[in-house]
């Protein structure tokens, strides 16, 4: 069966690929019990990526110390962490 | 190019055998061949995963909504495409058949075999009749034995033909070398190569039966 290509002269025949016809077979599949059997997705929301980051009721006094302090210096958390940062940089 | 559906919704019965053997064939007669992979299990992906035979592609991942896209597409690039379905009676099978210019159904030659294998061949016709369009469709029984005819066979195919279905002959032999495609990728020919492959069968026999069907598919789609 080798040599020349034999099936290069076979055509598709024309057939509609539109919502319609596929809505038809969807229908006369179901009909016949040809079901969406498509798995269904875990319900729920998905779990969010792991930051790694120590949650503030794992040492609730320095959580508590931290906010009271950007509180007082009127920053935010995130602001006065990054200045922690800085000096401890500065020192180390 | 044309647009080949394996269906059964039984599963077991050689649709992703046919599908190597089809794609392998078709190939080494010149043809550029896209297979989707639909059914789970991943046959052909695992074939396609210890080599494909030049000329072949797989596509995995197909779904119930992706099947008619990758269908036109493949179609579109003028390649011929084979597309392996999974063994269940799903409403990925019914898009599928709604885009094929042929469908085969593979069937062993039992009862159970056959009557499920008919709810496939019940559903291309109800299709025909809504889509307004014939789509050719043949039965191919597999896994026949190479000796005898059985008793079973036989009457199943004197059913089959007084209820007008095609019936594709050859019939695939049960051959070692059609289930060691999966383990050794490639195509029968590279098998009968290989004289390290060991398949416990006759690879030139089972080359013959393969190429004899994809004959008759051939013809089919003229």
């Amino acid at each position: 069966m080798n040599g020349s290509n034999r099936l290069a002269g076979l055509k598709a025949r024309p057939k509609d690929s539109g919502p319609q016809e596929v809505k038809i077979a969807d229908e006369i599949g179901e009909a016949r019990g040809f079901l969406d059997r498509t798995p269904r997705k875990k319900p729920g929301r998905k779990a969010s990526p792991r930051t790694y980051q120590l949650h503030p009721k794992v040492m609730p006094k320095t959580g508590e110390s931290i906010s009271a302090e950007a509180e007082r210096l009127g920053i935010t958390q995130g602001q006065l962490i990054e200045q922690m940062w800085e000096a401890w940089q500065a020192g180390s | 190019m044309p647009v080949i559906v394996l269906a059964s919704p039984k599963g077991g019965v050689g649709k992703s055998t046919c599908a190597v053997l089809l794609a392998s064939e078709f190939a080494r007669m010149g043809a550029s061949v896209k297979v989707l992979d639909c059914d789970p299990n991943k046959s052909l992906t695992r074939w396609a995963s210890h080599g494909l035979p030049s000329g072949v592609t797989v596509h995995s991942d197909i779904g119930r909504s992706e099947i008619v896209p990758a269908i036109r597409k493949a179609d579109g690039d003028g390649q011929i495409v084979i597309v392996d379905l999974e063994g269940v009676a799903s409403q990925l099978v019914s898009r599928a058949i709604s885009q094929a210019d042929l469908v085969i159904v593979p069937m062993q030659p039992t009862a159970l075999d056959a009557e499920i294998g008919s709810e496939a061949l019940a559903l291309v016709k109800e299709e025909e009749e809504a889509l307004g369009r014939p789509i050719r469709h043949a039965v191919v029984l597999t896994k026949t034995s190479a000796a005898v005819k059985s008793r079973v066979q036989k009457e199943l195919e004197a059913q089959l033909k007084a209820a007008g279905i095609d019936m594709i002959e050859p019939s695939l032999v049960a051959r070692a070398a059609f289930s060691e495609l999966f383990a050794y990728g490639h195509d029968l020919t590279a098998m009968l190569k290989d004289a390290d492959m060991v398949t416990g069968g006759k690879i030139d026999k089972a080359l013959e039966n393969a190429q004899a069907f994809a004959e008759a598919v051939y013809e089919r789609l003229k």
